[in-house]
């Protein structure tokens, strides 16, 4: 799999956006941004009300994901462009939630919305009018998806990588810094994991480092073996769908998976061992 | 606690930016925030980042409608950045400490 196969770049969304097959998809938790603002011809999900179930902690079903895509207007042959910000974290929890559901054309932006704005290149408010599809999703792949049992398993077997900031990983921090810090549960980290913070994969402007810096960083910076299987996680999910993103679809590696339960399950778990302080 | 329009539910940006206009209660935070100007006119379009002492990137936030921003810090010394359209950067050195709201108006 090559770059071109799952990002594209600002230019080619300017030359391409409108084509007939080509779906815009502007992601965010504060979909206040959308309506503010937005690339022309893109439909917005919003990560909380359309992709999460409203009473339990999960992703909405098959049945639902049908029904948002369908009423989104996207059909299963579209190719999918994802964008959003928060450098492209929600953007790209919705690329592997739509892999997920076994949607195979779809795209991120690099550099997502930030990259965008930070260009001046145009936004508008316009929202586009898109007939309303039949959308057929899979079975949720489960080959990309860790839950709890498996991550306490795996915990000195495959390669853990927490990608939360280093305070959160040290346990100072319970949430990102752009966050209050109120939760009640511990803080720390899942023993073994290697501390690898999302951002170090992505340069200022929100773009995807060079697969040669990625391939360093995870290798020899923080001592990931490439050959075992390996789990992401974050806080909720997140800011490890970007990590996935980059082990999984930029550098090729086969069994990654994303634990979207993440530390607000882990650290909330009984009888779970639990490291604190900063990472070796 | 009374926390200003900030999203307790994600990781993500706080909804609709950080409005520096709404009063941020401290409590047991540590909380950054501030303004971004241009000749005495806020810069609406553009993201502020919180680096640690290390330089390593910590969070970043939109900025709001008025320019604002704000950070729920560790106690200690940050750095805080500011990216906007027409490659602006500007830096400032700032410390933050628990209960305490810090202020700064960055002007690029």
């Amino acid at each position: 799999m090559s770059r071109s196969d799952v990002l594209v770049d600002a230019d080619w969304v300017e030359a391409h956006g409108s084509d007939p097959g080509v779906v815009l998809v502007e992601v965010d938790e504060d979909t206040s941004a959308y309506d503010k603002g937005h690339i022309r011809n893109a439909v917005k999900i919003d990560w909380k009300a359309d992709l999460q179930d409203p009473v339990r902690r999960d992703f909405v079903d098959q049945a639902g994901f049908e029904a948002l895509l369908s009423d989104r207007g996207i059909a299963n042959d579209d190719t999918v462009i994802l964008y959003g910000g928060n450098n492209n974290w929600f953007a790209a929890y919705a690329y592997w939630y739509f892999k997920l559901y076994g949607h195979d054309k779809v795209k991120l932006l690099d550099g997502g919305r930030k990259k965008w704005e930070l260009e001046s290149r145009e936004l508008v408010t316009d929202v586009p009018r898109r007939e309303k599809t039949s959308y057929h999703a899979g079975e949720q792949d489960k080959a990309i998806r860790a839950f709890r049992d498996e991550v306490v398993a795996s915990i000195g077997h495959k390669n853990l990588v927490d990608v939360r900031s280093p305070d959160e990983f040290a346990g100072r921090l319970l949430a990102p810094a752009h966050l209050p810090q109120e939760q009640a549960q511990r803080g720390g980290h899942i023993p073994t994991a290697k501390n690898v913070p999302w951002s170090k994969a992505a340069d200022e402007d929100g773009t995807f480092k060079s697969d040669e810096a990625l391939r360093a960083l995870y290798g020899d910076e923080a001592g990931l073996d490439f050959g075992r299987d390996t789990i992401a996680y974050c806080r909720i999910g997140e800011r490890s769908a970007h990590t996935w993103f980059v082990l999984h679809e930029l550098l090729g590696q086969p069994n990654v998976k994303n634990y979207d339960g993440s530390w607000t399950e882990y650290g909330s778990l009984v009888g779970v061992p639990i490291e604190v302080g900063d990472g070796k | 606690m009374s926390t200003g329009p900030v999203s307790t539910d994600g990781c993500g940006a706080p909804a609709g930016g950080a409005q520096v206009s709404a009063a941020a209660d401290a409590g047991s935070q540590a909380v950054v925030q501030g303004k971004v100007t241009r000749d005495g006119s806020a810069v609406p379009v553009g993201y502020a980042r919180l680096l640690n002492s290390d330089g390593d990137f910590v969070a970043e936030v939109p900025l709001g409608e008025d320019g604002g921003f704000r950070f729920f810090a560790a106690p200690g010394s940050w750095t805080l950045r500011v990216l906007a359209p027409g490659n602006v950067r500007a830096e400032r050195v700032v410390s933050a400490d628990i209960g305490k709201v810090t202020e700064l108006e960055v002007a690029v």
